[in-house]
């Protein structure tokens, strides 16, 4: 994994250690992560039995605007915008609804949003925040990391913030020492955990 | 009359020929293939006529090929049918293995995945015990394999091929008492076999299941069956016309010692017992018509010679 700074996998079995390798790097380039971990220690024990991937991940700013995937056409009192993907056409929707109330909002056809009667100016409409990307890739990044952990690891625990992660599972309950672990695999990526 | 399995691969055209000169010389097709324009046909040829079938389907552009997995069924035991283990690796090696020939069904456990967790309960274990031989697709830590496998391989009858992710001497380390194979540096992964070393790997599970059936089959030619697997199927096909009906892919699948009847068993079990082979023997002089495990099929278990003291 060329495009992340740090990556390491730890296990007491050397051909364990290869295969989950192996594993994490097929399964993080088909979710297309890759670019999104900048550093990545996993610990897998199956003595204890326990999987520990702690992280850190690129700052994710982009926020997706109305602009990004649309053009907003004002004519004759109303506002057209023509979609070139479909992809957040439904959470812009319900922006607009909750903005605008629904009888104002038209939508003539998958790509087709019609504005009647509103207020707000072209601009400003191109300006409207539609999704924050960070929210999916976190969820995609422990949809990731369960599919990498060994099948059957069904207690899990995760936490997301600051850029900083950590995903623990075992299939027995988590040992009190969970913490411990977490902070000493982020110590030896010389991060330090809060 | 000693009967191989190969496949016959070759186009639309005159295939019509090609099976009625297989069933002429005393062979048997077991299964029949039409892809787009071509056919392939599994089947058992007298050993002693295979040169003359090769030289014969020559001029139509056919193909013979040697098949060890015709006319074996294998279960394949995946330990869930999560995506961890599907489709990679448990579906690579059952079609892998049904390639050259072998009819695979693939057994996914309850109770399987995990370290701790490794159960067989008694469905899951007369099921895998119905079929010629398991191939167990087991994870990459040696420490999970060793604790689980003495309880997934609690009950099994049949020879088990062993896969894992540590190296051959490890999983024979750690087995006891040894099992009939094993293959190493094939444990769980996550992208599609295509590269030349994955596709090694699949070709050493072929080899090693191919090896232990062999062996299986000179077990069973020292006391010969009362009557052929391939010849009872023709025999069911010809005097239970039900079958015909059936949608599935192989409605009589054929197996070392028997084949799976895919009719239900209430109705048609005795029907089958009844049919005469020859000269007054019918199926269930020499051979055992039982409820299989799986779903509400008939399981036909041919007898030995010892037991019957008839061939035919």
């Amino acid at each position: 994994m060329q495009a992340v700074e740090y990556f390491r996998v730890e296990c007491p079995e050397p051909r364990g250690a290869e295969t989950y390798d192996g594993i994490a790097n097929t399964v993080l380039l088909d979710h297309n992560l890759i670019r999104v971990i900048r550093k990545l220690h996993i610990y897998v024990d199956p003595n204890v039995p326990i999987f520990i991937a702690v992280g850190l991940m690129h700052r994710i700013t982009t926020l997706v605007r109305v602009r990004d995937f649309a053009n907003v056409n004002p004519l004759e009192g109303k506002i057209t915008l023509v979609l070139s993907n479909e992809t957040y056409l439904a959470p812009m929707l319900k922006i607009f609804w909750e903005r605008f109330g629904q009888e104002h909002v038209e939508q003539a056809d998958r790509f087709t949003v019609i504005l009647r009667g509103v207020t707000a100016k072209a601009a400003e409409i191109e300006e409207i925040v539609v999704a924050d990307p960070s929210e999916a890739v976190y969820k995609d990044l422990i949809y990731a990391l369960k599919c990498i952990a060994p099948e059957g690891f069904r207690i899990r625990r995760e936490s997301y913030g600051k850029g900083m992660f950590y995903f623990v599972a075992s299939e027995d309950t988590l040992p009190d020492e969970v913490d411990g672990h977490v902070k000493t695999l982020f110590s030896k990526m010389g991060e330090a955990y809060p | 009359m000693i009967l191989v399995p190969v496949t016959y691969k070759g186009g639309i055209y005159r295939h019509g020929e090609v099976m009625d000169l297989i069933e002429d010389i005393g062979g048997y097709i077991i299964q029949k293939h039409m892809i787009a324009q071509e056919v392939v046909l599994q089947c058992f040829v007298p050993k002693a006529d295979v040169e003359f079938l090769r030289n014969t389907v020559k001029p139509i552009s056919g193909e013979i090929t040697d098949s060890s997995l015709v006319g074996t069924e294998i279960a394949v035991v995946s330990m869930s049918l999560e995506i961890h283990h599907l489709p990679h690796m448990s579906c690579d090696v059952a079609e892998y293995l049904r390639r050259l020939g072998a009819k695979t069904n693939m057994v996914s456990l309850a109770r399987g995945p995990g370290k701790r967790i490794s159960q067989l309960n008694d469905e899951e274990r007369d099921v895998i015990n119905e079929h010629d031989i398991a191939v167990y697709l087991l994870g990459n830590f040696e420490k999970c394999i060793e604790y689980k496998m003495p309880k997934l391989r609690r009950g099994i009858t049949v020879p088990i091929v062993l896969c894992g992710g540590p190296d051959e001497a490890a999983l024979r380390r750690i087995t006891d008492p040894p099992l009939d194979g094993y293959v190493g540096y094939c444990g769980r992964y996550m992208h599609r076999a295509k590269e030349t070393e994955d596709l090694t790997k699949l070709d050493e599970i072929i080899a090693t299941v191919t090896r232990v059936l062999d062996k299986r089959r000179e077990a069973i030619a020292k006391d010969p069956l009362s009557v052929s697997p391939a010849r009872l199927m023709d025999l069911i096909r010809e005097n239970v016309p039900a079958i015909l009906d059936v949608t599935s892919p192989t409605p009589l699948t054929v197996q070392m010692q028997g084949l799976r009847v895919k009719l239900p068993y209430d109705p048609y079990a005795p029907e089958i017992r009844k049919i005469e082979i020859e000269d007054g023997v019918t199926i269930g002089d020499v051979a055992g018509v039982n409820p299989s495990r799986m779903r509400d099929y008939i399981l036909v278990k041919i007898l030995p010679f010892s037991e019957t003291n008839v061939v035919v």
